[in-house]
């Protein structure tokens, strides 16, 4: 019994937390996702088993918000893990009195207010004369009309690279300095170095980062709802956590369904499951955590 | 001896004012449009005039408003009153769109019946009777008009000369929209005319508002559709009538009279091409009216400017000889059924219905008044010419599922208009989605 008692009490706090805010979210999620309350049904919601799902399943524009979710998950993604690399990368090359100031530039969109950094992109894309864009390019449009995904992903990738950059600078830091001595010693050019050296080094947190950005993104959407609320048009950047958000919480004459929301959302937390598993298989994570089998003093 | 007589009567005041209880209650309001802020201003002055009564009539309570008034948008703001409902912390008086949501908040059973108080005081009887149909439900009434507005057609008088047309056919256009003459493909034709001739830049033709709203059921109706079905009780998707809607739609945007991209959310933008007098022919509200005379051509004239430039009409008919229309979307003030004040704040309600307050709001916001006697009351031109187009007035169903009606619908609007699908897929799409969010409740005919 004494046995389990000191890793119980360290154990214990943080089992506390995920229950609270992780577990019982999720289990209350799929608890509502079996009725139908709404907002003409609150006070007296009744249980109606799989039906929300069944009503998803017969939405007609179930597959193209699917799409849209899958693009922007994997081009936001992409745009991250290598920007965040190429930055992390290109900012370690050069000495570190330019390499920081670089880095702290690039933290300017994550410690921006979400609405005052969107603000900033509209203003910029609106038509001429108040748009940058437009009177720069000479051509007079409200790009983030004209071009909603770029926007939509650029705008949430100059906030989602300085996760990437922080994480990959300090595990290129990490690196033993030797392996670098040992590099040049043996006559590797930069790139040498980085495909042999550095980058079979950051498999971990190039890991982590994507696991982590796949499934903040899946779950994210204020830029989106900020930026073009799903639109302009017909679901064309709507994601699957915006429509369940649309659906749960926000309707023009204010009648909402949270149940069906809730179903959406049910959804998300299994596709997340489904997607860290993948994750975890193909970056082979118990390799990674096994013991080294050198080690470097 | 005297000196004692002071002591006792202060005595006696201190006690008093000890005894008054102070009753607070809470008001929730919106615009989003500015002007409006008088829909929480006259609030105040009828709690103040109902503690001047007090005073007089030396009751033991005086009343305190603790309002607030919202300019941010719909969306947050009944979401706001949606979570102060259901966590019991909402408002005493909550003002919002009469219909639907009285259908919505009184079948979740959010606010109170008030069809005794609305009897018991003089000042609700000079309420234009229509309105009181907007906010009763199921035979009961569950708020209290707090004005109403009509959604016109509005042209713009210099680019119509700058094609050519004389003063006297421009004055003439109202009617010959009310005659059913000026028909939709009229209106596309002018400005298809004035694109060409370089008039109007492309896509300047025709403006609508950028985001949901209730005008796109208006629209649906202006051409020949119908939403609800009164001896069943249920909403109606006319398939016909929207895709001769969606059709127009496509056709306006084909011919670059109307932007592919106008439902881009934005209302400065929208407001900033009109007011420019960059647009055309533009649907908008009487409220827009206000607006731009405070806030957008503030400095090129204000409201003469815009009676040189601008004209109204309602929104035509979509074939020779038929009917134009508009829509009114009734406020009302509501009394929230976990309030503790109830018939207070009836009875604040009743202080507020009256004719002087109901042209402050009226005048100053480019909403109609709802009282009778208001409107010989007002001496403003706007007011006074805007007037009739409520001859031709519509009211949302007061359904509870409406909305959802409406949502789809939009999705509809939206889908032709950015290109994505035909008139006819968008017509499918709609009709598929109704009947998944609404089941039983929704007609498709």
């Amino acid at each position: 019994m004494r046995r389990y008692l000191t890793p119980f009490l360290f154990l214990s706090p943080a089992t506390l937390l995920i229950l609270l805010f992780f577990f019982t979210p999720v289990v209350a999620t799929i608890l509502l996702s079996f009725t139908d309350l709404s907002t003409t049904t609150f006070k007296n919601p009744s249980w109606v088993g799989l039906k929300n799902y069944q009503d998803l399943l017969a939405d007609p524009f179930l597959k193209k918000i699917f799409l849209n979710t899958v693009k922007y998950v994997a081009l936001t993604l992409a745009f991250n893990v290598g920007m965040g690399l190429l930055l992390a990368l290109l900012t370690s090359l050069v000495p570190e009195r330019y390499g920081d100031p670089f880095r702290a530039l690039w933290l300017l969109p994550r410690i921006l207010p979400p609405v005052v950094y969107v603000f900033i992109w509209q203003g910029l894309l609106a038509e001429a004369p108040m748009g940058l864009v437009s009177d720069i390019l000479g051509v007079s449009k409200n790009w983030l009309v004209a071009a909603p995904w770029t926007v939509v992903i650029l705008a949430n990738g100059f906030v989602g690279a300085s996760f990437g950059m922080l994480i990959f600078t300090s595990a290129i830091r990490s690196i033993s300095r030797e392996l670098f001595y040992a590099a040049a010693v043996d006559g590797a050019t930069t790139w040498q170095t980085i495909r042999r050296v550095v980058l079979p080094m950051l498999a971990w947190p190039i890991l982590f980062v994507t696991a982590y950005q796949t499934l903040s993104l899946l779950t994210s959407f204020e830029y989106i709802l900020l930026l073009t609320d799903g639109g302009p048009g017909f679901y064309t950047t709507e994601v699957w956590s915006l429509r369940a958000y649309h659906l749960a919480l926000s309707n023009y004459f204010g009648n909402v369904e949270f149940g069906l929301g809730a179903a959406m959302a049910a959804v998300l937390v299994v596709i997340g499951v489904v997607v860290s598993l993948f994750y975890l298989k193909i970056f082979n994570f118990k390799a990674l955590v096994t013991e080294p089998k050198i080690e470097i003093y | 001896m005297k000196a004692g007589r002071y002591v006792l009567a202060a005595v006696l005041f201190f006690g008093l004012a000890l005894a008054q209880k102070t009753i607070t209650l809470k008001a929730w309001t919106i615009g989003p449009d500015d002007p409006s802020i008088t829909r929480l201003k006259n609030l105040e002055a009828a709690v103040e005039r109902l503690n001047a009564l007090l005073e007089i009539e030396g009751a033991d309570y005086r009343v305190k408003l603790e309002g607030d008034f919202d300019t941010t948008d719909w969306d947050p703001y009944l979401r706001r009153v949606l979570l102060a409902f259901q966590s019991g912390e909402a408002p005493d008086i909550v003002q919002a769109s009469a219909a639907p949501l009285i259908g919505v908040w009184a079948t979740a059973g959010y606010i109170a019946p008030i069809t005794a108080e609305t009897s018991k005081y003089g000042t609700f009887k000079d309420v234009f009777p229509t309105l009181w149909n907007a906010v009763t439900f199921k035979g009961e009434v569950f708020g209290v008009p707090q004005d109403t507005e009509a959604r016109p057609l509005y042209f713009n008088k210099t680019l119509l000369k700058k094609l050519g047309w004389s003063d006297a056919k421009i004055a003439e256009l109202p009617k010959m929209i009310e005659r059913g003459e000026f028909t939709w493909d009229d209106m596309l034709a002018v400005a298809k005319e004035a694109l060409d001739k370089g008039v109007i830049e492309r896509g300047k033709g025709y403006y609508h508002r950028p985001k949901n709203g209730p005008d796109f059921h208006m629209w649906y109706r202006a051409f020949g559709g119908t939403s609800y079905d009164e001896a069943t009780g249920k909403l109606v998707f006319d398939q016909q009538a929207a895709l001769r809607y969606f059709t127009w739609l496509k056709k306006a945007v084909d011919a670059g009279v109307l932007e592919k991209d106008r439902l881009d959310g934005n209302w400065s933008r929208f407001h900033e091409n009109v007011t420019s007098g960059k647009v055309l022919f533009f649907s908008g509200g009487t409220w827009n009216w206000a607006e731009w005379k405070t806030q957008w051509v503030k400095d090129k004239g204000g409201e003469d400017w815009l009676w040189q430039n601008f004209g109204f009409a309602p929104q035509p008919a979509y074939k020779k000889g038929g009917k134009p229309i508009t829509l009114s979307n009734p406020q009302a003030y509501m009394v929230s059924a976990n309030s503790k004040h109830k018939e207070l704040a009836a009875k604040i309600l009743a202080f507020v219905m009256m004719p002087d307050l109901d042209a402050r709001h009226a005048v100053g916001s480019g909403h109609l008044p709802v009282l009778q006697a208001t409107a010989s009351l007002t001496g403003d031109r706007f007011i006074r010419e805007v007037s009739y187009l409520l001859n031709y007035t519509t009211f949302a169903p007061q359904h509870p599922d409406f909305p959802k009606w409406q949502d789809a619908l939009y999705r509809g609007v939206s889908a032709v208009e950015s290109g994505q699908v035909s008139p006819e897929e968008a017509v499918r799409v709609v009709a598929a989605e109704m009947k998944r969010a609404l089941k039983d409740q929704v007609m498709i005919k």
